[in-house]
């Protein structure tokens, strides 16, 4: 177990820099997730704490030491890759046992070790087989597997769920939540998917273009987002963002006008950006008038899309509601809930 | 999407129409091998199934019996000739220890050098790929004159020394293949995920380790699948063996002596030619499946 602390990391290609300084502190045991688009630069961090990417400028430290210059197997990680990168050639067994092995450890450590470790993962029956016999969900446990018999200070994760079908990956995420609330080993878990790190983290680490965004507890990037694109990035269907000026106190979206959220530090005549979470609208007389395009039930709530003066804005209900296409509607937000953004800068104003 | 019966059984036909061209040359080669010499020669018709047949053929050049003994002891005419100069069991040995010899030593270049092209990162990459291919646009005629003159200096000619003349056969075919095996190997290296790789590194695997456990042995069907090539390319190769050696025969060479002055020996022909296809039969059996994915050099994924 240990934190993993980084300096002012800068990751530099040539002459392109694909990170720009981040610094980060991730506290022993705690699931931290590195969210973003692709090319965000959450897979080159992460394999620069995996030593499998040099580091060109700030520190990479492990439980305090820094290891920027240490081989990948003396920095006490394991890490599973999105394909899982099993050893197609050896069993489950020797694929769990292959780091154990290569440390020349004892035999009887070995099987205890991967006993241990296949008893964790349900991979008993599975021991004897190749990873080719085993479905997507048993060899991304193996790979798992492979990473926990070695009990390393912190584990890494690379997008891996993203090979696996929609159902699966909803099982597994629980699965690896599960594992880490059992071993509390420090994991850095790197993803795309904002509900898997909604799922999962204790801390997500919002990414863009090579810098950190925000960095906070999944609510708390939910409730409170520091930017425009932490604010679309995360919760879905994303949040609407309606453009509007500050006049007299509210603000004011083609003349519609909208009241300012609680503890605005918008100024008269700003730019901004409304953002309305699609939940926190209600259907009412007050508000964004429009035509309703599209109506889609998913069941436990409805997905309204409304067009007004040429954006579209979604709503989500999640009493039954019976709106159809072509009728008009009246969307009010709850300003309690509302969030406001500087056009310009993108910033949070409250 | 699933084809209409009729056009799935007329694809059938074809396939075994286009399949029957290909193979009838060599069907026609084996039953010529087991034909008596008055069914190979018969000026009146084409004998397709109605003759005797007869091993005689394998039995002169396999097992080095006399032609005119078996004769007598038959008390069949079966013409004459001399009887040593068909025994081919000296070609044959020459050609497996040529052929063994110069697919280790391809397979063995072949194996690191494309691992190296595979997995590391070195200045001049591209060009030495394109460079290595540039090897196979030269046709092996055009250097056939300097060839035998720097193998006379060499002392690589049989002439010279019998273990240089099969070195020297062994050097020339290994160097003819490694472009060919260069590229296979690299293509199946290239399929096995660079992730592999890292997490041996992770797992604690020195570069050696994570080659020679876990990356080499990935592609162990890629590398049968280039020896079975390299070594097939080097049993047929006809050329160079017959230039570079005089007591050495590789058995394509042999073959072409039973052309002679008094006659061509089609049933000795016919029996060491089908008796020379059978390993490369059988091991392409062995690899078909990885030979069809290296030769599309990893356009196929899975």
């Amino acid at each position: 177990m240990a934190s993993v602390t980084l300096k002012n990391i800068v990751k530099k290609y040539g002459d392109i820099e694909v990170v720009h300084g981040v610094d980060l502190t991730i506290e022993d045991g705690s699931f931290v997730v590195l969210l973003g688009p692709s090319g965000c630069g959450k897979s080159t961090l992460l394999r620069m704490i995996a030593g499998l990417e040099s580091v060109t400028g700030g520190d990479v430290e492990i439980a305090g030491k820094r290891v920027n210059d240490k081989h990948p197997k003396d920095r006490n990680i394991a890490m599973v890759f999105q394909n899982y990168a099993l050893y197609a050639h050896m069993t489950v067994k020797d694929n769990m046992s292959f780091s154990l092995v290569l440390a020349k450890r004892p035999q009887s450590e070995i099987d205890e070790k991967t006993g241990w470790a296949a008893k964790i993962l349900n991979l008993e029956p599975y021991l004897k087989r190749y990873p080719r016999e085993l479905s997507g969900g048993q060899r991304q446990r193996v790979a798992m597997g492979r990473a926990i018999v070695r009990d390393p200070a912190v584990f890494l994760f690379d997008e891996p769920l993203s090979n696996l079908d929609a159902k699966l990956r909803v099982q597994m995420r629980t699965e690896i939540k599960d594992l880490h609330e059992r071993l509390k080993t420090t994991t850095v878990y790197v993803t795309h998917d904002q509900i898997e790190a909604m799922t999962m983290a204790d801390k997500i680490v919002v990414m863009q273009g090579g810098r950190i965004e925000q960095v906070g507890a999944p609510l708390e990037l939910y409730d409170r987002p520091a930017n425009i694109f932490v604010a679309s990035f995360i919760g879905s269907p994303s949040m609407n963002l309606i453009d509007g000026v500050v006049k007299d106190g509210m603000v004011d979206v083609d003349g519609a006008r909208l009241a300012l959220p609680p503890g605005s530090t918008a100024t008269e005549g700003q730019q901004v950006v409304y953002g309305v979470r699609p939940e926190t609208f209600t259907a009412g007389n007050d508000g964004l008038a429009g035509t309703i395009a599209v109506v889609e039930p998913t069941g436990s709530e409805t997905h309204v899309v409304v067009r007004i003066a040429g954006r579209e804005v979604t709503a989500v209900f999640r009493e039954r509601v019976s709106f159809r296409p072509g009728e008009t509607i009246t969307l009010a937000p709850d300003a309690t809930q509302s969030h406001i953004f500087d056009k310009a800068s993108g910033q949070r104003l409250a | 999407m699933e084809q209409p019966r009729h056009l799935r059984v007329l694809r059938d036909i074809a396939a075994v129409f286009v399949t029957f061209i290909f193979m009838f040359p060599i069907l026609w080669w084996a039953l010529t091998s087991i034909k008596p010499i008055s069914a190979v020669f018969d000026k009146d018709r084409v004998v397709f199934f109605d003759f005797v047949p007869t091993l005689i053929n394998y039995a002169v050049t396999l097992l080095g019996l006399s032609r005119s003994g078996i004769a007598i002891d038959q008390g069949i005419g079966m013409g004459v000739g001399g009887a040593e100069a068909y025994d081919s069991r000296r070609a044959i040995l020459d050609s497996v220890v040529v052929s063994i010899g110069a697919t280790a030593v391809t397979m063995a270049v072949a194996v690191f050098a494309a691992y190296a092209l595979s997995r590391m990162a070195f200045r001049g990459r591209a060009g030495y790929l394109n460079w290595v291919l540039g090897q196979r646009f030269m046709p092996p005629i055009a250097i056939l004159i300097p060839l035998v003159t720097i193998y006379k200096d060499a002392g690589l000619r049989d002439s010279d020394s019998l273990y240089g003349g099969y070195l020297g056969l062994m050097m020339i075919y290994a160097l003819m293949n490694l472009p060919i095996a260069l590229l296979l190997m690299k293509s199946f290296f290239d399929d096995v995920p660079k992730d592999v790789d890292e997490a041996a590194m992770i797992d604690g695997a020195t570069r050696w380790q994570s080659f020679s456990k876990v990356v080499l042995p990935m592609v162990r069907g890629g590398v049968a699948a280039s020896a079975v090539l390299v070594f097939i390319f080097s049993w047929t190769e006809f050329l160079l063996s017959l230039f570079l050696t005089t007591s050495i025969r590789t058995v394509p060479v042999k073959i072409q002596t039973f052309v002679t002055s008094t006659g061509n020996e089609w049933g000795f022909i016919a029996a060491l030619g089908t008796a020379a296809a059978i390993p490369s039969f059988i091991f392409i059996l062995l690899v078909q499946r990885h030979l069809v994915r290296g030769l599309t050099l990893g356009s196929l994924k899975e």
